[in-house]
């Protein structure tokens, strides 16, 4: 009680003091950067939720091959639910003696829930609507032009005459990846009362629900309990297996750049700390002499600091929360409309300040414990202050604490464990550099210049000092560094995995001898980037010669999934966005079967190399060696298998093919021909898929600049109480001299020198330790092979860092060498 | 050991005291077998020329430092068999001390300085004794006032007043009046030897100022870390 008085008492005039308002402007940054990050991240992921629930058309849906029973609309209606039923089937449509193969979406009057239905009504002028009355029909341009329909006019589907009142500009549903022929969309009770969903109909029902996250969850935990045999549930975290990777980076690559952030405000109050700790010493040894308790000293100090932290980290959550709104409200680019009218989540913001609260307990204790052992006799000497080897183990707190930090909002140990490292290792060879470069001073000295030898040799004499300020130095420029040039560097990388001529269509069931008419047909509409590759279907039916039925799966979902049907390909040459990581890919003219496998096959079934799989094709039973494992990048929009076979023994299964191509998004009513004239293939559209990939790149790349924007501010801290760390002793230095007869320009000179070599070490570790963790992040973290660190670049980054250390050094030093040396010893 | 007995011996003992450091051209010896006792009441000078080792004797006395060898006796604790926060609870019951430098903290008003030891002690109405105690030495109007904003003398006045305002039995004064003018020296040299008068204080002062030595009932001098002298 006492202490939190004297501690009280001592803030009303220290909160004045330059490592106070630096402690705490570092723990407001910390705060707001992890907070707005993490809130913006949050709704982030409640926009892909959303966005992903408006490619099903409603939160969660129950998808069925027979209409559900009335149980399950009405628990969700129990539970504040909205629901809508729809129907999904292909139908031949009529008019004028052509026919089309439609698939057609038979929705209530509620259909969709999420997304959205847009028509282009006869006038032309697009609008939103649900499914459409009774009587009538929306098409798509496809089924237009291939039934030689305009909009107004009639089609016959089911026997029933539907007047097509809308042309279908977007749906819902359209990543689906078996949306195939061209699309209408008509009433449910017009299906029903033609009887398309009678027994033997080729339909699949389904019941969309939509509401408040929790009634989601809730309604998600029932249905699953009670879902008929027939029924499964398509749920948004499901429904989108390629963006999943994207999803993941993003989140990582967010985390990531906001902890850095966060790490780097950790940085400047390790150094305020230490500062703030310098100051205090002889006040300690004081209150020792007085009679104080070492718990009440330490008590006294750790109060002192923890009440501007507690105020920062709550001014920093209101800040964080009001720039997450701000960012919500004029940010257009950053989220899609319907996320922006999502509450505002509170939770990430508050955590924020636990974490800054971490940050300042774990990056402060070194320096403040070490203050316990200041002995009494240091109010008369201050030499009788011994090294104590005793908090030394304290230094690891903040290691530890970053460590735990890095693995809580990465999910990772390893990559927490080695980034880590990266950053100890950073700091171990800005020691090594700076001790080296002392040791040359020490030796080399005598034969500068005065000025120089002056300047070089400050750094020499206050050791411990100058290690810390090169390694905060190197530290905050590795992490600006990191994120400032590396972070684009990969977002631009990620963006190039997904150039203009990504391939936006998938067609299948292509037979052997069509193959070539099919590219030549395609070519003709403007098809770029034809990529076929043989697929046979088949199932695992054996793992070392053990039925798949009796081996020990861990789980019954495990047998279950054994059990399905596989794709297997086979390829001469590994496709692209496959990679080996272990084995080799197989020999030209395999003399007995080889399978190559996908990492995820590998852990799933906890298979080696060399074991033997066996498939089951048509009534051909292959049994393949494992000679390989890949890693297959599934971001990528090509056409990839978990299960590769060697080409020799692939080639003999009965097989068909699937290709993959670009079309120009002006250019797809041109497939309403090609269908035509191929009634067998299927077509699939992924470009609203591609649409969200790229959309989370350009959203993180949004998020990314606001992180940018809060780390030049840490960094500029980092700095700031990095160099007024040696401010005290400079200016008596510069004084003395000053009283001796040093001039101005000697005195400036000196300090040139100074600060000049610490930003050399500092901007040469940076520049090495963000080129060598870019790298690691790139290939390990986010899986993006085609990067190089752009060194250009980021040697001239490292280059101007080190110019401005020692402009904005000199700068500090401009007010003491003005100053009258009198008034500066008289301070001290 | 019951009050009886400490009653009966001296309140401050040291017997066979040496200290020494090691520097970088070996061992360093401070102080060499010093021994000194002072009994309630009394008032000693340690005086010496500078390096003689006073400081470090009056630090050892006041069981801010334990010495290489020898030991001291305080109130009829041995010092040595306490750890450094039985010292401290020790000096906080029994000493005050005035400091060449003042040694008051910035951060804190002249009135909050002198409360410092009585809230640390827990003393009963603190405000009213520390407002006293500032009265005493004649700054009873300068109680908010913080310390930057009062002179050497003043600061110096306001570590007196924090010196005596928990009543101790013991004043440890190094070098009290070594950084101030002619006239104010004398000033608060009255002003200590007043108040020490008037709680009936041990006052053990380190000093090379031969008048203000002079003004203690004892002088106990030092060279090289070594008595040479001992003045009644």
């Amino acid at each position: 009680m006492i202490s939190a008085r004297l501690a009280l008492r001592s803030l009303r005039r220290e909160w004045r003091l330059p490592e106070l308002r630096t402690l705490a402007a570092a723990l407001l940054l910390a705060v707001v950067v992890l907070g707005a990050v993490a809130t913006l991240a949050a709704r982030m992921q409640r926009a892909i939720v959303m966005n992903s629930a408006s490619l099903i058309g409603g939160d969660l849906a129950v998808d069925a091959a027979s209409p559900l029973p009335p149980a399950f609309a009405q628990h969700a209606h129990a539970l504040g639910l909205r629901t809508s039923r729809f129907a999904g089937f292909p139908s031949v449509a009529f008019a004028g003696g052509r026919s089309q193969l439609l698939s057609v979406t038979a929705g209530d009057a509620a259909w969709p829930l999420r997304g959205k239905l847009v028509v282009a009504n006869p006038s032309g002028r697009n609008a939103n609507v649900h499914a459409p009355a009774v009587g009538e029909v929306y098409v798509d341009h496809r089924a237009l032009v291939a039934l030689g329909l305009q909009a107004g006019q009639s089609l016959q589907v089911g026997g029933m005459t539907l007047r097509i009142t809308g042309v279908i500009q977007q749906q819902p549903g359209a990543g689906d990846l078996i949306a195939l022929a061209p699309r209408a969309v008509l009433s449910l009770a017009d299906a029903q009362r033609a009887g398309l969903l009678g027994t033997g109909s080729r339909a699949k029902h389904q019941l969309l629900v939509a509401g408040s996250p929790a009634a989601v969850a809730a309604y998600r935990a029932w249905a699953k309990a009670h879902l008929p045999g027939d029924a499964h549930l398509v749920t948004p975290e499901e429904v989108q297996q390629r963006l999943a990777v994207a999803f993941a980076r993003a989140g990582t690559f967010l985390k990531l750049s906001g902890l850095l952030a966060a790490l780097l405000a950790g940085i400047a109050v390790a150094l305020s700390a230490q500062r703030y700790a310098r100051r205090k010493t002889g006040e300690v040894a004081l209150l020792r002499a007085l009679g104080a308790s070492s718990r009440f000293a330490f008590g006294s100090l750790a109060f002192t600091l923890a009440v501007p932290a507690v105020l920062a980290a709550l001014a920093g959550v209101g800040i964080a929360l009001a720039l997450a709104a701000l960012a919500f409200t004029y940010a257009h680019g950053l989220l899609p409309p319907a996320a922006r009218a999502a509450p505002l989540p509170l939770g990430p913001a508050f955590a924020a300040a636990g974490i800054g609260i971490a940050v300042l307990g774990g990056f402060a204790l070194p320096p403040l414990a070490r203050l316990q052992s200041v002995p009494p006799m240091a109010v008369f000497r201050r030499t009788a202050i011994q090294a104590s080897r005793r908090y030394d183990a304290l230094y690891a707190v903040p290691v530890l604490v970053a460590l735990g930090l890095l693995a809580l909002e990465t999910g990772s140990w390893k990559l927490a464990g080695v980034l880590a490292a990266s950053l100890s290792g950073a700091a171990a060879f800005t020691v090594l550099l700076t001790l080296v470069g002392l040791a040359l001073i020490r030796r080399y000295a005598a034969r500068l210049g005065p000025a120089l030898r002056l300047g070089v040799s400050a750094l020499a004499r206050r050791r411990g000092i100058s290690l810390i300020q090169t390694c905060a130095i190197a530290l905050g420029l590795t992490a600006l560094l990191l994120l400032a040039v590396i972070a684009p560097n990969l977002l631009q990388s990620w963006r190039q995995e997904l150039p203009p001529d990504t391939p936006n269509w998938f067609v299948i069931n292509i037979e052997t001898a069509q193959r070539a008419d099919i590219q030549r047909a395609l070519h003709a509409v403007g098809a770029t980037g034809f990529n076929a590759m043989p697929v046979a279907v088949g199932k695992l039916v054996a793992i070392n010669g053990v039925d798949v039925e009796n081996a020990p799966f861990r789980g019954h979902d495990l047998r279950e999934e054994a059990a399905q049907q596989v794709r297997l390909s086979w390829a001469t040459a590994l496709p692209a966005a496959n990679r080996i990581v272990d084995g080799h890919w197989f020999q030209p003219d395999a003399k007995t079967p080889e399978v190559s496998l996908d990492i995820a096959w590998i852990r799933r079934f906890d298979l080696h190399l060399g074991d033997t799989l066996g498939f089951l094709v048509g009534n051909r039973r292959i049994d393949a060696r494992l000679t390989s494992i890949r890693q297959v990048d599934w971001s990528r929009f090509n056409v990839n298998f978990f299960v590769l076979l060697d080409p020799a023994h692939g080639a003999t299964l009965p097989h068909t093919w699937i290709a993959s191509f670009h079309l120009p998004r002006t250019r797809s009513a041109a497939l309403a021909g090609f269908s035509r004239d191929f009634p067998s293939l299927s077509l699939i559209d992924v470009n609203q898929l591609l649409d969200r990939a790229r959309q989370i790149v350009a959203q993180v790349g949004a998020a990314a600049r606001w992180v940018l924007a809060f780390s030049l501010i840490a960094g500029a801290l980092v700095l700031a109480a990095a160099l007024t760390m040696s401010a005290a002793e400079r200016r008596h230095e510069a004084a003395l001299l000053r009283t001796l007869g040093a001039r101005r320009s000697q005195l400036r000179l000196a300090a040139l020198c100074e600060f000049g070599l610490l930003g050399a070490i500092a901007g040469l570790t940076a520049l090495l330790a963000s080129a060598l963790g870019g790298m690691w992040l790139a290939h390990s973290v986010f899986r993006i092979h085609a990067f190089t660190p752009p060194w250009a670049t980021l040697a001239l980054v490292a280059l101007a860092s080190a110019v401005a250390v020692a402009a904005l050094g000199l700068a500090g030093t401009r007010k003491i060498v003005r100053t009258p040396p009198l008034r500066l010893l008289r301070r001290d | 050991m019951d009050d009886s007995d400490r009653a009966n011996m001296a309140l401050i003992s040291a017997t066979g005291v040496s200290r020494h450091v090691e520097g970088p051209a070996g061992r360093l010896d401070i102080l060499d077998d010093v021994s000194l006792e002072v009994n309630a009441g009394e008032t000693v000078a340690i005086t010496g020329a500078s390096g003689s080792g006073k400081t470090t004797l009056l630090a050892l006395l006041a069981g801010l430092d334990l010495p290489s060898s020898g030991s001291v006796r305080l109130d009829g604790h041995a010092l040595d068999a306490l750890d450094e926060e039985a010292r401290a609870r020790l000096r906080l019951r029994l000493v005050g001390f005035v400091f060449q430098s003042f040694h008051l903290l910035p951060a804190l008003t002249a009135e909050e300085n002198v409360l410092l030891p009585l809230e640390l002690d827990g003393a009963a109405a603190p405000l009213a004794r520390a407002r006293a105690a500032l009265a005493s030495v004649g700054l009873a109007a300068r109680g908010a006032h913080f310390p930057y904003q009062m002179s050497g003398g003043e600061q110096q006045r306001v570590a007196i007043a924090r010196a005596f305002v928990h009543q101790p039995r013991i004043l440890f004064a190094d070098e009290p009046t070594g950084n101030l003018d002619h006239h104010t020296r004398d000033a608060i040299a009255d002003l200590l030897f007043r108040l020490n008068r008037e709680h009936a204080t041990t006052l053990v002062l380190v000093t090379h100022d031969p008048v203000l030595a002079r003004r203690c009932g004892r002088i106990f001098d030092l060279v090289d870390g070594r008595a040479v002298a001992h003045t009644a």
